[in-house]
């Protein structure tokens, strides 16, 4: 029986599959979840800048958003859950807050992704912002909860609207890393 | 294991899910045991310190470089303050020159008895004995000076200390921290006499001073004249509180590198004169004659 393999993208002399091609793909592929490790070791260094405490979250989330939504085979579940367990290591706020909202993030992204990798940016960023202001206000709940008392909600708004305002931005360097580091490999 | 697709599929959906409900489970953990997760939080951040340090020292330098640039740009600034100050000081200096002359005239048409200025020598500090329990320095000095025990020392801000030892090439001086060093002061502003004594700790104390005129921070003291050898008006330093009701005195000369001492001989510069109205000693082996007035009469008695 012959079995089926689909066409190759780029038709050509393809290298043979040998350990470094095998290395350099698993270096490709690991990007994305390399990035958003580094980005949260990163902004939890004392660098003093302003607003660095909430530009952890909006970073963290735009690229578990956009990964998962156009590669979820390079940012898996499991993936996910292993960085926001680091996000949670390395931030102060209550444990698993964070993580829970990194997971809701991915599933909104992987729920809809047939629909969200084909529309304008512009309609995706509209999601992106109604997904960071359900998701805030689900860490805001969270954390007057676990404090038994309300907290100020207005970092939280100021964490949404920077993780909204970033996403352009964020995109760009998305669209960027996509084109060049993770499809420049040749899929054979 | 081999698994059919459908069962692999249904289980890929189940993962999502599960991992909510673990963090869900992480949630409760964390607020349960709280002490787990600072310990697991502060473990990464100190294996994180050092590269958190990395990350600190080149913003050091930024901010170095800054503060160096900003006081560069403010140079011109700083001129312009230091040459007002310069005028307002040349200024004094006149003043006080005037005010000098005038004294001079005055003291002159007053028949003013003028100090006797002090004799004194310098000396090259040579070593400094200070131990654990005592503050001394050791001066080298030439045989055929006249370093005495009991002369003053000082610096070029104040004063250092007396000499206690003098031998044939050296003297030692003890420092005024010495723990065996008690001089009497005067505080300039609150014009309170009081005791400076030393402890071995680089200020020495005041004590005995007045309790209804605290020392206040900040004023001169200076050396006051109620023992011979040691003139009033010789600058010690100032004072300073360690914490409330602990006055000490932070030394004018640089008592932690002495360099170089000069040594004044004050000794015989106020000597008493003999009090005329006081009444004699009896010479040895004779009894003592009151006046007349005051002898009891014999036949008498003391109440007849």
């Amino acid at each position: 029986m012959k079995t089926f393999s689909p066409p190759p993208i780029r038709p050509g002399i393809h290298p043979r599959a040998g350990l470094g091609n095998r290395i350099d793909h698993g270096m490709r592929n690991s990007v994305p979840c390399l990035v958003v490790f580094f980005v949260t070791l990163v902004l939890s260094a004392p660098l003093n800048l302003p607003g660095q405490v909430e530009l952890m979250p909006a970073i963290i989330m735009a690229m578990v958003f956009l990964w998962s939504v156009f590669a979820p085979a390079l940012m898996p579940s499991v993936a996910v859950f292993v960085l926001g367990i680091w996000a949670d290591i390395l931030s102060f706020g209550p444990a698993g807050v964070m993580l829970l909202m990194m997971l809701i993030v991915h599933g909104v992204a992987l729920s809809g992704r047939y629909t969200l990798a084909r529309v304008n940016f512009f309609v995706l960023w509209l999601v992106f912002a109604m997904v960071m202001v359900g998701v805030t206000a689900l860490q805001w709940v969270l954390c007057s909860a676990l404090a038994l008392h309300v907290v100020e909600f207005l970092p939280f708004v100021f964490e949404t609207v920077l993780s909204v305002g970033s996403f352009p931005v964020l995109y760009a360097g998305f669209a960027w890393t996509y084109r060049f580091v993770i499809n420049n490999a040749d899929h054979s | 294991m081999p698994v059919s697709i459908q069962f692999r599929q249904a289980l890929g959906k189940l993962v999502l899910p599960a991992l909510i409900l673990v963090a869900f489970g992480v949630i409760l953990l964390g607020k349960a045991d709280r002490t787990l997760v600072e310990k697991l939080r502060m473990q990464t951040a100190d294996l994180l310190a050092p590269a958190y340090r990395m990350v600190e020292w080149p913003q050091e330098k930024l901010r170095w470089l800054s503060g160096n640039l900003q006081d560069i740009r403010n140079l011109e600034a700083e001129n312009i303050r230091l040459r007002a100050e310069n005028t307002s000081l040349r200024h004094w200096y006149d003043v006080a020159a005037a005010l000098a002359d005038e004294n001079a005239t005055l003291k002159a048409n007053l028949h003013w008895i003028p100090d006797n200025a002090p004799t004194f020598v310098s000396g090259r500090v040579v070593r400094d004995t200070s131990g654990l329990y005592a503050r001394a320095v050791l001066l080298a000095i030439n045989p055929d000076t006249s370093v005495h025990k009991g002369g003053i020392a000082l610096d070029g801000a104040g004063l250092v200390g007396r000499v206690t030892e003098v031998g044939r090439r050296s003297a030692r001086v003890l420092l005024i921290t010495d723990s065996s060093s008690r001089l009497p002061v005067t505080l300039e502003a609150s014009h309170a006499a009081a005791i400076m004594a030393g402890d071995n700790s680089p200020m020495p104390r005041i004590i005995f001073y007045p309790q209804d005129n605290l020392p206040v921070e900040g004023e001169r003291v200076v050396t006051n004249g109620e023992i011979e050898s040691l003139p009033a008006g010789l600058p010690v330093g100032h004072v300073h509180y360690l914490r409330p009701g602990m006055p000490v005195v932070v030394p004018a000369a640089a008592l932690d590198h002495i360099d170089i001492v000069r040594i004044f001989d004050y000794e015989d510069s106020v000597a008493p004169p003999d009090a005329p109205g006081r009444v004699p000693l009896p010479p040895v082996g004779r009894t003592m004659v009151l006046p007349s007035q005051f002898q009891i009469n014999q036949d008498k008695g003391l109440h007849g």
